[in-house]
């Protein structure tokens, strides 16, 4: 690259400076994200300060801070953060509990070990919508197989139409949720495991350490950046998600499995509202801002080229 | 008993503690859609009863017909292959060169650049939903492929730019270099030696988008209002509160073919797929 002459040297220098040609391979990429997601996020800012609703556009008016102001006295949205809050540490722990044990086991190794690794990652790529038929159906009031089983050991005496309640509802949507989330977990756990060096594990049992010991002086410190990241990553992911209540359970009965954001989803989609739905959103993604950039600040060390 | 035995390589058998775990965990990962399988294969007749039948008496196949008759199942498919290529085809003729570029020049803002996509990346779906609603409202675009495939470009060109610029920065500069020494030019070298190498990288983006668009709803629930543009997750929506006396069958007959061809992909391209699940940016 570098030339022979200091001139050529020089050249080259300025050449880079002003090299177009990064500029012209990223330019496709940067102006749809800047058209299609960063122009939609201001806009959604500029909406969140007016009182618009979709069926009456043009009439919307500049309300300043009332949307936000409004937030706090509103019930429904206290009642949705204490349960945004419930379903993500509930979900987030509830996958790592299932994720962790599988993933050491799969790192056990044995003969057919690539086949179960596949199999389990199948309800990662079941669309959620039939995620949802699975679960609904499995606890069905007429065909449930639930209620069947229940019944058949004895634990109840009729079938139950558990979606009508406020408690098994969430617990058959968090289920629904750990299914399918689960695999993703395990398989980034396991891969974690395997870049562990055996060295280590040589070492320490040459020092005398047991099984137990290994586990907790090798394994776990050196497989913690990896489960706080995931954890992270799946704080975000649990707090911004709607699909899966919203198909589950519609947020019901009643109020009870209303997240933030599915109040805000269900806003818009049943009453066209716009500015206060709005509000909302961005309030959480402030929130979620901060998590993000936590993650981002991790990765970064990570990634030696960034 | 499942710590940690400090082996990562597959012995050759399988020990008598392992083989109950692994079938418990293939089983708690699969039983679920085994039993709509089996549901889907059960005649029309079984589900009205109230009682449930694990092992069916009679098996058909009219489901996987019926669900065509009772929904408009043929179109949706066509939309939900047309919306996820077009997204796929999309994010990566934008992504590739951008991952190389960030992959493989230092220019000013690549770093802020790069930071910005990983944030945007991480935005919430529903701080998208009000304002796309009201452009695409405003331009006339609601129930249209374009605004789906738009929609669902936010997150897929982000993610895959940020997939394919990890795999490209993996990948060794001297052929490039050598490349260019023999007289190839800068697009030349990338083209010519990093494209074909980055091959698998490639395929995997590809499949996570066309996986995560194959499978949205939440956009395409949003702006899609008629059956010329619905894709499959929507169109399956209908039949979920299911009232008493509803007619499973077609509906698991419908699951299944929703699910066959995201999960048939994933199996058969999984080797591609795993690499890129560890690398972290993968939603789920």
């Amino acid at each position: 690259m570098v030339a022979g002459s200091t001139k050529g040297a020089a050249l080259a220098a300025r050449r880079r400076r002003f090299d177009p040609l990064p500029y012209i391979l990223i330019a496709p990429a940067v102006l749809l994200v800047l058209t299609v997601t960063v122009y939609p996020a201001i806009y959604a800012i500029r909406l969140s300060f007016t009182d618009a609703n979709l069926v009456r556009l043009a009439a919307s008016e500049f309300v300043g801070l009332q949307n936000y102001e409004k937030a706090f006295g509103d019930e429904r949205f206290q009642l949705a953060a204490w349960q945004t809050l419930r379903w993500v540490v509930v979900v987030a722990a509830a996958q790592m509990l299932v994720a962790l044990p599988v993933a050491l086991f799969l790192n056990t190794g044995f003969r057919g070990r690539a086949t179960v690794r596949a199999s389990i990652l199948i309800p990662w790529v079941v669309p959620t919508t039939v995620v949802a038929i699975i679960w609904r159906f499995m606890v069905d009031a007429d065909h449930g197989v639930i209620n069947d089983i229940l019944v058949r050991l004895g634990i109840i005496s009729q079938y139950v139409a558990w979606i009508g309640s406020p408690l098994p509802a969430f617990l058959i949507v968090s289920g629904a949720q750990v299914w399918t989330g689960f695999p993703f977990y395990a398989v980034t756990i396991l891969a974690a495991l395997q870049a562990i060096p055996q060295e280590l594990y040589e070492a320490a049992r040459m020092d005398g350490a047991d099984t137990r010991q290994r586990f907790r002086y090798v394994t776990l410190p050196l497989l913690m950046p990896t489960l706080l990241l995931l954890l992270l990553l799946r704080t975000i992911w649990l707090a911004h998600s709607v699909e899966l209540i919203f198909l589950v359970t519609n947020g019901g009965p009643g109020y009870s499995n209303y997240t933030i954001a599915l109040y805000s989803f269900l806003m818009t989609w049943n009453q066209l509202e716009l500015g206060y739905p709005a509000a909302l959103a961005i309030m959480l993604a402030v929130v979620l801002l901060a998590a993000s950039g936590i993650y981002v600040r991790v990765i970064e060390r990570a990634r030696s080229w960034m | 008993m499942a710590i940690q035995t400090a082996t990562s390589r597959p012995r050759r058998g399988i020990a008598w503690w392992q083989a109950p775990l692994a079938i418990a965990i293939v089983f708690v990962a699969l039983a679920p859609f085994v039993w709509i399988g089996i549901v889907a294969i059960s005649p029309e007749n079984a589900q009205f009863t109230r009682q449930v039948e694990y092992i069916p008496s009679s098996v058909t196949i009219e489901n996987f017909f019926r669900i065509f008759e009772v929904s408009n199942f043929g179109r949706a498919f066509t939309n939900s292959l047309l919306v996820a290529s077009s997204v796929t085809l999309l994010a990566l003729a934008l992504s590739i060169g951008a991952s190389y570029a960030f992959a493989r020049f230092q220019f000013i803002g690549r770093h802020l650049l790069i930071v910005s996509l990983l944030l945007i990346y991480m935005l919430p779906s529903i701080v998208l939903l009000v304002p796309m609603l009201v452009i695409f409202k405003t331009l006339g675009m609601m129930n249209t492929y374009p605004a789906l495939i738009t929609a669902e470009a936010t997150h897929a060109v982000p993610f895959a730019v940020w997939l394919l610029t990890n795999y490209f920065a993996a990948l060794p500069r001297d052929l490039e270099e050598a490349a260019q020494i023999d007289g190839c030019t800068r697009v030349g070298a990338m083209l010519r030696v990093a494209l074909p190498l980055a091959t698998p990288g490639i395929i995997a983006a590809g499949l996570f988008v066309f996986i995560a668009s194959w499978n949205n709803f939440l956009f395409a629930f949003m702006f899609t209002s008629g059956d010329e543009v619905r894709t499959l997750p929507v169109l399956l929506r209908r039949f979920i509160p299911g009232e008493s006396g509803a007619n499973w069958g077609p509906v698991m007959a419908g699951s299944i073919m929703t699910t066959v061809p995201v999960a048939a992909a994933f199996l058969f391209f999984q080797r591609y797929l795993i690499g890129g699940l560890a690398s972290g940016a993968v939603k789920g």
